[in-house]
């Protein structure tokens, strides 16, 4: 706190605020500039002030509950490095399957980064699913090698079998279907991935085995 | 497993070098297993379970040494089981031959014949590597030790003169003088591109801003290709051991790798393969105390196409999504956070060790002129030896794919090779034998990758729409060109695979495409209109078919074909009836099928499981008109 004097109308006040430049008289809205020792007072308080901020958020010793602590833990692994964005919600999606609301508004909150651009992130990359999905994601590979020897088939089979189009989950929660670019296996084509098990050379009747092998 | 010592001079990795190579000098049979993605997928865990269960079983358990290894590029033949010291190579083993394996090769040292490869034309066995065909025309240099390597074991990589090339980098030359060495040597990217790599790392290392930074690029998001990912999780100390040089080279303490999310094993298998390096001094402060200090940090990339270009993919690591931006100024100069940023690819940052080991000489006397050194590609498609291949620069393509990959799947006839994805260009029968090198493959409209073999069954419009619906999609919208020019493409493509294509359409797509080449901002544009072009190119009269007679040769494109069955050929089984989604197709017991147009769905499942031969697929011809009911044939199973 220090004392001011306004040197249009002569109004004397106790300053708080933290603008080390200049400030407002209350009365009659002139600018006022403070002297250099007031500045440096203010500077100082400012200063410690920021870091009581700094102490309270980045190392809070409350322990969060839920998705936020769930955010947190991670959040902390990475070091609260906002260029960790991506790694943060990569690592989120792997251990839950995919990305709540809730979820992508904590991290915001916590990494201090613009919802907006958390939402561009999860939104540009295809890894991050923003909807439910299924126990078990069925992904069909349409890379080129796995078109020519007959992908198309394949997952016009299963989306078959279990009556749902792709992108889309079966509606007991069984089953999520989504195709891939690329699973890396071209040498293999047709092939398919249930969860992260690779099934190569794929024929038509084998789908509703493999399917029928997961609850 | 005991504590290591970090390294700390050059003699005491030669020590510990001499010490791994004593202790496996012992003549212990030791029995490999390739477990790459590939050879997972068809079962090789279960076959390396089934190995150790067996030998805990008999006892034998610290008799014979199990080394998983990353790929050996025969995914055709997987999985594969090589038994050493005498290299007998097994192919396609299931779990139920282990036992036979274990007795008769490991105890009586003899052969298991039938898990032999056998050449399909002469009908020999081939007992080593070396023997096949696929691997006879091949000069493995990188992939060499793929077989020989546990990647989740440094020591491996060690013993083979691991980490030799960084010593000679550190201790002997200047990191002038590893420029040099690779300038002699000729290396280009082998991302596709073929830029100079000493270009890059000399404009990197005379750029004053610091810190500096190497990316290893492992992003690879083509279709049909898989080479990156090979290398990755197969021999992932030779890549870090690249990047290290290279970070000397240009003065850059920090690296970074960025691999495709997708890749678990490879994400896995490189970090795993940093924690060792840094256990043994060969990562982190003070190398080998040389006093060059290097950290490497992985990071993930969350799927996106574009994200695999050099300006999109920094941004990426600086945690904003991948975006390109233009590059007026070099990414060399201004790359992550604005300092300069050399990236190569991870075949690349991999050949430099062996450039620093062997010398830029031997490097130079592999390949062509202009290119030196190998290429490795994914051979994928309707070829019959799919997999991962690496031949000297300068091997024509009618080797690769009828010497190394063995002609084409079900003897047809070739039609296309398409190299480099969704950047890359169909090359026609007519350029088979042309030499493969960066500036070759640029001249007919392509660039370097992984290679899908295409056949007669395969339309070359669809094949075209196929990648550009896939850039549509990868598109990350930035410029107008890429993204409003995809749109139209992909459109118009559809409607000439629909039937309804005009004369007019190949004008746009012409146009279309000279504005994207010209006019986008990144890679992916300026690439994008090449399967386009190339198809238009070499393959004009399908395209007249599709407009003018409205007809697909290939019997590809849904809207142009028809199904029917032929009525001197049903057996009337009653197989495609039951499989028949729309229930289109119609007879009875002992009565021959018939398709009803109106409700057949071009789904192509009868065609699929018929195993006579009696579904024809129809396309501008005339559907025979089906026999009034009543006179249908009858047919006796079998008759």
């Amino acid at each position: 706190m220090v004392e001011l004097k306004c040197q249009h109308c002569g109004y004397r006040w106790d300053y708080r605020g933290d603008n080390e430049y200049y400030a407002t008289c209350p009365r009659c809205r002139y600018k006022v500039k403070l002297p250099e020792d007031k500045a440096r007072e203010v500077g100082r308080r400012k200063l410690s002030l920021e870091l009581r901020r700094n102490l309270l958020t980045e190392k809070q010793p409350t322990k969060l509950l839920g998705v936020a602590g769930t955010v947190n833990r991670v959040i902390e692994e990475f070091g609260y490095g906002k260029n960790m964005l991506i790694q943060t919600l990569l690592r989120l999606q792997r251990s839950f399957g995919w990305l709540p609301r809730e979820m992508v508004s904590e991290v915001s909150k916590q990494l201090r980064v613009p919802l907006s651009q958390v939402y561009q992130i999860a939104t540009f990359y295809k890894a991050f699913p923003l909807a439910p999905r299924g126990r078990h994601l069925i992904r069909v590979c349409m890379g080129t090698s796995c078109k020519v020897r007959g992908a198309p088939m394949v997952l016009d089979k299963i989306q078959r079998t279990l009556k749902i189009e792709k992108d889309q989950s079966t509606p007991d929660g069984r089953f999520s279907l989504e195709t891939t670019k690329c699973a890396g296996c071209c040498a293999l084509g047709p092939v398919m991935t249930v969860d992260d098990e690779h099934y190569g050379n794929l024929r038509l009747p084998d789908v509703e085995r493999i399917l029928s092998k997961y609850e | 497993m005991e504590a290591v010592k970090p390294l700390s001079s050059p003699k005491e990795i030669e020590n510990l070098r001499q010490r791994i190579r004593a202790k496996r000098k012992t003549g212990k049979p030791m029995i490999s297993v390739c477990a790459s993605a590939g050879c997972v997928a068809l079962g090789a865990s279960r076959v390396l379970d089934a190995f150790k269960a067996e030998l805990e079983k008999q006892g034998q358990k610290d008799k014979v040494e199990i080394k998983q290894t990353g790929c050996l590029g025969f995914c055709e033949q997987a999985p594969i089981v090589t038994i050493y010291p005498d290299e007998i190579c097994y192919f396609k083993v299931r779990p139920d031959d282990v036992p036979e394996i274990l007795s008769k090769s490991i105890d009586k040292k003899q052969v298991v014949k039938r898990l032999l490869y056998k050449d399909p034309v002469t009908g020999r066995r081939a007992q080593r590597l070396k023997e096949i065909p696929f691997y006879k025309y091949q000069l493995r240099t990188l992939l060499e030790c793929n077989s020989k390597i546990d990647p989740k074991k440094i020591e491996d990589y060690i013993a083979l003169d691991g980490y030799d090339g960084l010593v000679k980098a550190l201790f002997k030359m200047t990191p002038q003088q590893v420029i040099d060495e690779v300038k002699d040597a000729n290396l280009r990217g082998r991302g596709g591109g073929g830029f100079p790599t000493w270009l890059k790392w000399e404009t990197s290392r005379k750029a004053t801003e610091e810190p500096k930074y190497v990316i290893a690029n492992c992003s690879e998001g083509d279709p049909g290709s898989f080479m990156d990912r090979s290398l990755m999780e197969a021999n992932p100390h030779s890549i870090l051991e690249g990047l290290i040089i290279g970070g000397y080279a240009i003065g850059s303490h920090e690296g970074y790798i960025y691999v495709k999310d997708e890749y678990g094993l490879a994400v896995e298998n490189i970090s795993k393969a940093i924690r060792q390096a840094e256990e043994y001094g060969l990562l982190g402060e003070n190398i080998l105390r040389s006093g060059f200090s290097f950290k490497v940090t992985v990071h993930k990339g969350a799927g996106a196409f574009v994200s695999g270009e050099s300006s999109a993919l920094m941004t990426a690591i600086e945690g904003n999504i991948g975006e390109p931006r233009p590059k007026y100024i070099h990414t060399a100069v201004k790359g992550i956070r604005g300092r300069p940023s050399c990236l190569n690819n991870v075949k690349t940052w991999a050949n430099v060790p062996l450039i620093i080991l062997k010398g830029s000489d031997w490097f130079r006397s592999i390949g062509t002129k202009c290119s030196s050194g190998t290429a490795i590609f994914s051979l994928a498609g309707k070829i019959n030896n799919t997999g991962l291949v690496e031949v000297p620069m300068g091997t024509t393509l009618r080797d690769v794919i009828y010497k190394v990959g063995g002609g084409i799947r079900g003897g047809k006839r070739f039609k296309a090779v398409q190299i480099g994805g969704p950047s890359g260009g169909f090359i026609p029968e007519q350029y088979l034998d042309l030499q493969v090198d960066f500036d070759e493959v640029a001249n007919v409209g392509s660039m370097m990758g992984g290679a899908v073999v295409m056949d007669e069954d395969t339309c070359m419009v669809d094949a075209a729409g196929y990648f550009v619906d896939f850039l549509l999609d990868e598109s990350c919208g930035k410029c107008i060109p890429c993204r409003e020019g995809l749109r139209v493409l992909s459109k118009t493509l559809n409607t000439i695979c629909e039937g309804e294509g005009t004369r007019e359409d190949m004008q746009i797509i012409e146009d279309v495409a000279e504005t994207m080449r010209d006019a986008s901002l990144c890679a992916l544009g300026t690439n994008a209109a090449n399967p386009v072009l190339t198809s238009l190119k070499y393959f004009r009269d399908e395209w007249e078919q599709h407009l003018k007679e409205k007809r697909c040769p290939a019997k590809a494109c849904k809207a142009l074909t028809k199904y029917c069955i032929d009525p001197k050929k049903c057996q009337a089984c009653l197989i495609c009836l039951r499989e028949c989604p729309a229930e289109a197709i119609q007879g009875e017991k002992d009565k021959v099928h018939w398709i009803d147009q109106e409700r057949c769905t071009k789904c192509g499942v009868c065609y699929e499981v018929c195993s006579f031969d009696s579904v024809k697929k129809l396309s501008g011809e005339p559907v025979p008109s089906p026999p009034p009911k009543g006179m249908r044939p009858i047919r006796k199973r079998g008759g």
